[in-house]
């Protein structure tokens, strides 16, 4: 059901194009051979805008091609998705991109559907700055690469793909620069740090990432706070903090092991909203405040390890006695 | 009765596997920190494969740590009788059981369940209550835990078998061995009246 809302939207976007399109009756929904039309559609447009072809006319062949593959989908009702696009990218006569050799080898030129929305993604992020994290910044962002800024079609979440991609991006340079970290460790070249220090270090380093885009980074947080997007950006926020203890040291398997990460969580969250609202130079507020609150976590350890008065307690009732 | 002191003895250098050279699944790399050169899980091929294997270790954990508790309740009661040191036996099996999951979920990140607190209490209640009910109780519920715990490490490794046996060798082998140490708690329990119990 949502597959064929989904074919409708984008329909919808295609008729926005301005050209006549024939409906498309997407009896047999399956949305992911319209994105591999898509695809197919915007690898041809790179090619042809390459081959310095004028835009009125690939404008028409990717119609042409878009009509040639919803009849294909409809008459290739059952059938794979593969051989559905194959014919498709054949009749088109377009270039070599086979979808017969997905599961192992590819060939240099092809990339896969991820790859190619990873690179428009981050194309894109040069354009938050002027667009906001929205469809404007995806479809500059394809320009740059050659393609036509229908491609953002391939974009079913807009704006929050653009979020998560960027949040994507900054967890998987933070693990490595962690991962960095620890060689170092390893190998003695670098002294290992205290926890307090490691996570105050790996917390700051993380939302330095944001400073070039901090005039837009309320709207990203308000985007991540949609409800179809907070599974996503809890599940980004989780294996941050679990990578970030980890790296720390942290090897606990009992409740410590949810007890640290929801304080880290907490700590992080908090310095995420200061840092925004912040107008010191460099951020040194939000250094501050996140120092203060790593302090207090540490505190709150070490007060907890203090209660002795438990302790003797059980010791007076003779709960305490080892066998 | 020999046997379960003979496994308690086993020694876990036995376990000897390839070296593995850890691949990094897309960023969630785990480190080699101890010194030794196997794991006892195969670096996880793709998603799916890590999240059953989590949920394997995952519950193996729970069990193991809700048995623990479980005779800590029988031996705070019954500790001072003459079944106190055959039950500190069996305790102490099961706290080496824990001891190795513990390892294995650090190794590889593995999530602890967050019912721990749960099993914590249920286990010590469970075990206190039936050893209130005197040495049969005990015996009773350490061979009705036993033969339940027995038969979930049975149907975890009829569905390792199924899927990849060759994979798995290591799991599966600490697997059976920890349910054979189960199945000699069974037996003790049984050898020890535990089906005179009166209720």
């Amino acid at each position: 059901m949502a597959a064929l809302l989904r074919g409708l939207r984008a329909g919808r976007a295609l008729r926005g194009l301005g050209s006549v399109v024939a409906t498309p009756t997407a009896t047999t929904p399956q949305c992911s051979s319209l994105r591999r039309g898509f695809h197919c559609a915007a690898l041809r447009l790179q090619d042809e805008s390459k081959s310095d072809k004028p835009p009125s006319s690939s404008s028409t062949t990717y119609h042409e091609h878009y009509q040639a593959h919803s009849t294909e989908q409809d008459t290739t009702a059952a059938s794979q998705e593969d051989s559905a696009s194959d014919p498709a990218a054949e009749t088109a006569s377009g270039p070599n991109t086979s979808y017969q050799d997905q599961s192992g080898e590819q060939g240099e030129e092809y990339e896969t559907e991820e790859q190619l929305q990873a690179r428009i993604l981050t194309a894109a992020l040069e354009f938050v700055p002027q667009h906001g994290w929205s469809m404007e910044a995806i479809a500059a962002g394809a320009e740059t690469l050659g393609l036509s800024s229908a491609s953002t079609g391939m974009f079913y979440n807009g704006a929050g793909d653009l979020v998560l991609h960027f949040i994507t991006h900054c967890n998987s340079q933070l693990t490595e620069i962690l991962a960095e970290q620890h060689k170092q460790v390893q190998l003695g070249q670098a002294e290992p740090k205290e926890t307090a220090d490691f996570l105050r270090d790996a917390i700051e380093t993380r939302l330095r990432m944001y400073i070039p885009y901090i005039e837009t980074w309320p709207q990203a947080m308000s985007i991540l706070l949609l409800p179809h997007n907070i599974p996503d950006s809890l599940k980004h926020l989780s294996t941050l903090v679990d990578d970030i203890w980890y790296y720390a040291g942290d090897r606990s398997t009992d409740m410590n092991w949810y007890t640290k990460r929801a304080a880290l969580t907490g700590i992080y969250n908090t310095t995420e909203l200061v840092m925004v609202q912040d107008s010191s130079p460099d951020f040194q507020d939000t250094w501050n405040f996140l120092d203060n609150r790593i302090q207090d976590v540490v505190n709150m350890a070490t007060t907890a390890k203090q209660v002795e008065c438990v302790v003797s307690l059980k010791n007076l009732t003779g709960l305490n006695q080892r066998r | 009765m020999q046997r379960a002191a003979h496994t308690a003895l086993y020694d876990w250098s036995q376990i000897v596997g390839p070296a593995v050279i850890r691949r990094c699944l897309k960023c969630r790399a785990t480190l080699q920190q101890s010194s030794r050169a196997f794991s006892v899980i195969p670096p996880p091929r793709d998603s799916e494969e890590k999240e059953m294997l989590d949920r394997i270790l995952r519950v193996d954990h729970a069990g193991e740590y809700g048995a623990s508790r479980i005779y800590a309740g029988q031996m705070a009661v019954l500790g001072r009788t003459r079944t106190g040191p055959l039950i500190q036996e069996m305790w102490d099996q099961e706290k080496k059981h824990l001891e190795k999951f513990n390892e294995i979920l650090a190794e590889n990140r593995i999530r602890p369940t967050a019912l721990l607190p749960l099993w914590n209490i249920a286990g010590f209640v469970l075990g206190a209550s039936t050893a209130l009910l005197g040495k049969e109780g005990a015996m009773a519920c350490t061979v009705a835990v036993e033969e339940s715990i027995s038969e979930h490490y049975n149907s975890q490794i009829r569905a390792l078998m199924e899927k990849d046996p060759e994979r798995y060798t290591e799991l599966l082998k600490i697997i059976k061995e920890f349910r054979d140490d189960e199945m000699d708690h069974h037996d003790t329990g049984l050898e020890h009246d535990a089906e005179t119990v009166s209720i």
